[in-house]
């Protein structure tokens, strides 16, 4: 174990900082602090081409591909940095930290060439096809459909809670591509683009009033054989290797968010007067705890390289943050009190407090429910018995 | 002692339950949410069922009912998700006036002509008020800043504080209900999400949460009516534990409905929001905790055996 970083890391650190200060002070001042997922979408485009343009998309990616080949330090390092200036989250997240890792990891060299430096330089934004209306929490149980024709895929079906669907350029999608199969058997893992008469894109709004996620049809929507990744029926296969990517390095960025957040709740409690209540005290004082749990956790996680065995550390990570966050959102209200029920302004559009509350009542959801977490922690990390299928 | 009600009193219960069933469903809430939240109609409907004059005395023209009566009423309004200042006007400002003695506006009250919320220290902004609007995250409320000459009268909030701690009540068995048809409803993995003992479990906790805040609101309720010398502490009692099982049944809704549960399109978080604006009215958990805290730590309420049930 060696804890603390080096002058070398210090160094690439102040590197980080400068030029990511004097962007959010310059250049990108307007998009700074921003926390919701959709807002000034464009200008958050021009955004990742930005970063693409100075280097700073995918440190952590291949240097042949458009990355630096970061060391985890310097990613820490990068996410915290990041966080610390004020950068709104990567509108190109699904692109950068799942589409591209599975291409690298599962794609040919032409699929490689084909998407990655689109990714790298910002310029293909990707969302993630898997959600249908039948198929969350179970995800094996797809039913959009797709079939080779005359050299292309064919795919027709229903996809929903695309987020940024309506934003991006790229959807990857599980699809059923053999007739009357069942479960994770028969799947395939497509790239769509979604500019193409056969796709239609519909907004959700959410309980915060944005509409972050849609509904995502599928009509005779084409795209060509070699879009694929991996063979005919590897789909499950390659959908969870890209799951796995999820609680990569961006866990780290993210906990740097969730660390703007508590500073906020405390400089608010500080205002208010709500610090002098001993109970907001000790929950304050506990989210901090929590907070610094999820750092080492994720440090663990992620210095983990002996990918054969069953790892405590990533089982248990998605549940940990994701109540961790949702009871932070519960502490932002009792700490704004009556005030933190109220709009800026005239329009329904929340602040970031009352953001953080709503928009943690999802946590707990997306990316595996928390339901869905302890079966897997009980059933792969202490081998209980298996809960029985209903249809099986 | 006795917690059972009068067969009129759950009559009366039953026909607000089912008057508002019949005619402020979902499609309402949406309606109203699209089109400005009041709707006179439905305001017409409940003075003509005789609702605002259920606290004003026979005298006044009222029907002279008591505050378990307009608990159990309060109860309904939450499970509708009523967005009328009906509990404010009738249940909360009638009785303050009255025991004022400011009788003037009461004739108002009791006709529908006069929708009156009290403005008081401890709420920051007032619904339906004549200031300047403010957007709720409850979209079906009409907040509007407060007047400076609010009153800091302590029976005017405990009377706001127990029927909010009401209303909680009925929101919370409301999204227990949708929570519970949708578990039923929705399958995965080839069966009832509600077969799997995480869900059950989930629910049944909010069932256990629910049905201990209910009858520590009616013994507020009774209390408040007594004016027994203790009957603050009952209040902030039914304030925390209303707030308590409302928020947790919220929460777990939400959970329960997955995905869906976060849309603005399925009707849960019209309950959710208004869960959340009620909890912090009429005194937040903190203000509560510090008044059982006081009188429990401070030895103003007796304590020991003989007074438990008290
Ligand atoms: C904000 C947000 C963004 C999203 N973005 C995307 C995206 O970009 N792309 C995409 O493909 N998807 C996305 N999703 C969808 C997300 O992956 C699903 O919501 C999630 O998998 C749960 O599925 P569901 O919503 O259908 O809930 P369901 O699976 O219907 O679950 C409902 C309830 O049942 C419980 N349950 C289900 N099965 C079991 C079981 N076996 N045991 C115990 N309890 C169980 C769940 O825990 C939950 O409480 C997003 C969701 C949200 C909320």
């Amino acid at each position: 174990m060696k804890l603390g970083f080096s002058p070398q890391e210090e160094a690439f650190r102040a590197e980080c900082a400068d030029w990511l200060q004097a962007q959010m002070t310059g250049e990108f001042r307007d998009i700074r602090g921003i926390t919701t997922l959709t807002a000034k979408a464009e200008r958050r485009k021009e955004w990742e081409q930005h970063l693409g343009e100075h280097g700073w998309s995918c440190i952590g990616w291949p240097k042949a591909w458009g990355g630096r080949d970061a060391t985890l330090a310097e990613q820490v390092i990068f996410a915290e940095e990041y966080a610390r200036a004020g950068v709104p989250g990567r509108v190109n997240h699904i692109g950068i930290e799942l589409a591209g890792p599975t291409i690298l990891a599962f794609g040919t060299e032409e699929q490689k060439r084909r998407f990655l430096p689109g990714i790298a330089a910002g310029s293909t934004i990707f969302c993630q096809g898997f959600s249908e209306p039948g198929a969350g929490s179970d995800l094996a149980s797809v039913r959009t459909k797709g079939r080779l024709e005359g050299g292309e895929w064919v795919v027709n079906g229903q996809k929903i809670w695309t987020s940024l669907a309506h934003i991006s350029d790229w959807i990857f999608v599980v699809t059923r591509t053999e007739d009357g199969s069942k479960g994770p058997k028969g799947l395939t893992f497509l790239m769509m683009p979604l500019d193409q008469p056969g796709i239609e894109v519909r907004g959700i709004t959410q309980i915060n009033g944005d509409a972050e996620f849609n509904e995502t049809f599928f009509t005779d929507a084409r795209c060509p054989a070699d879009s694929m990744i991996g063979g005919v029926g590897d789909g499950w296969k390659i959908a969870m290797g890209l799951l796995a990517f999820e609680r990569g390095v961006s866990t780290l960025g993210q906990q740097m968010a969730f660390r703007n957040e508590l500073d906020e709740i405390i400089a608010a409690a500080r205002a208010n007067g709500a610090a002098g209540d001993p109970l907001i005290r000790q929950r304050i004082a506990r989210a901090e705890i929590g907070l610094r749990l999820m750092r080492y956790g994720a440090l663990r996680m992620l210095s983990n390289t002996d990918h054969s065995k069953i790892d405590g550390a990533a089982l248990t990570y998605k549940i940990q943050w994701a109540t961790w966050r949702r009871s932070l959102g519960e502490l932002a209200m009792d700490v704004l009190g009556q005030a933190g029920e109220i709009a800026e302004g005239e329009a329904y559009e929340w602040g970031t407090l009352p953001n953080l509350f709503l928009y943690s009542r999802a946590d707990t959801i997306y990316g595996g429910t928390n339901q869905i977490q302890r079966n897997l922690i009980a059933e792969r990390g202490l081998a209980l018995p298996r809960e029985p299928r209903g249809d099986l | 002692m006795d917690f059972r009600f009068t067969d009129d009193q759950l009559l009366l219960a039953t026909s607000v339950r089912e008057y508002l069933a019949g005619t402020h469903g979902t499609q309402v809430l949406r309606r109203l949410d699209e089109q400005g939240n009041r709707d006179p109609a439905i305001w017409q409907g409940l003075v003509d069922m005789g609702l605002t004059g259920v606290l004003v005395p026979e005298a006044l023209g009222g029907l002279g009912m008591g505050l378990v009566e307009a608990a159990l009423i309060a109860v309904e309004c939450g499970r509708a998700c009523l967005a009328e200042p009906l509990v404010d006007t009738a249940f909360v400002a009638a009785p303050w006036l009255v025991r004022e003695g400011r009788t003037d506006a009461i004739a108002g009250i009791v006709d529908g002509s006069r929708k009156i919320v009290p403005a008081h220290a401890i709420n920051p902004w007032l619904a339906d008020g004549e200031g300047a609007r403010l957007q709720s995250v409850d979209p079906l409320r009409n907040l509007t800043t407060a007047p400076h000459d609010a009153s800091e009268d302590p029976y005017l909030l405990d009377l706001g504080a127990l029927m909010s701690a009401a209303q909680l009540v009925g929101i919370a068995d409301a999204m227990l209900e949708q929570a519970t048809d949708y578990a039923k409803l929705r399958s995965q993995f080839g069966q009832p999400i509600g077969a799997f003992q995480a869900i059950k479990h989930q629910l049944a906790s909010c069932m256990v949460a629910i049905e201990f805040a209910r009858p520590v609101v009616w013994r507020a309720a009774a209390a408040l009516q007594a004016g027994g010398a203790h009957a603050a502490t009952h209040v902030s009692h039914a304030k925390l534990a209303a707030t308590d099982a409302a928020m947790l049944t919220a929460e777990t809704a939400i959970q329960v409905h997955g995905a869906m549960g976060y849309t603005y399109e399925v009707d849960l978080h019209f309950w959710m929001k208004r869960a959340w604006a009620l909890s912090g009215a009429w005194g937040s958990r903190a203000f509560h905790v510090r008044r059982l805290d006081e009188a429990v730590i401070g030895g103003t309420i007796p304590i020991g055996p003989e007074h438990t049930f008290a």
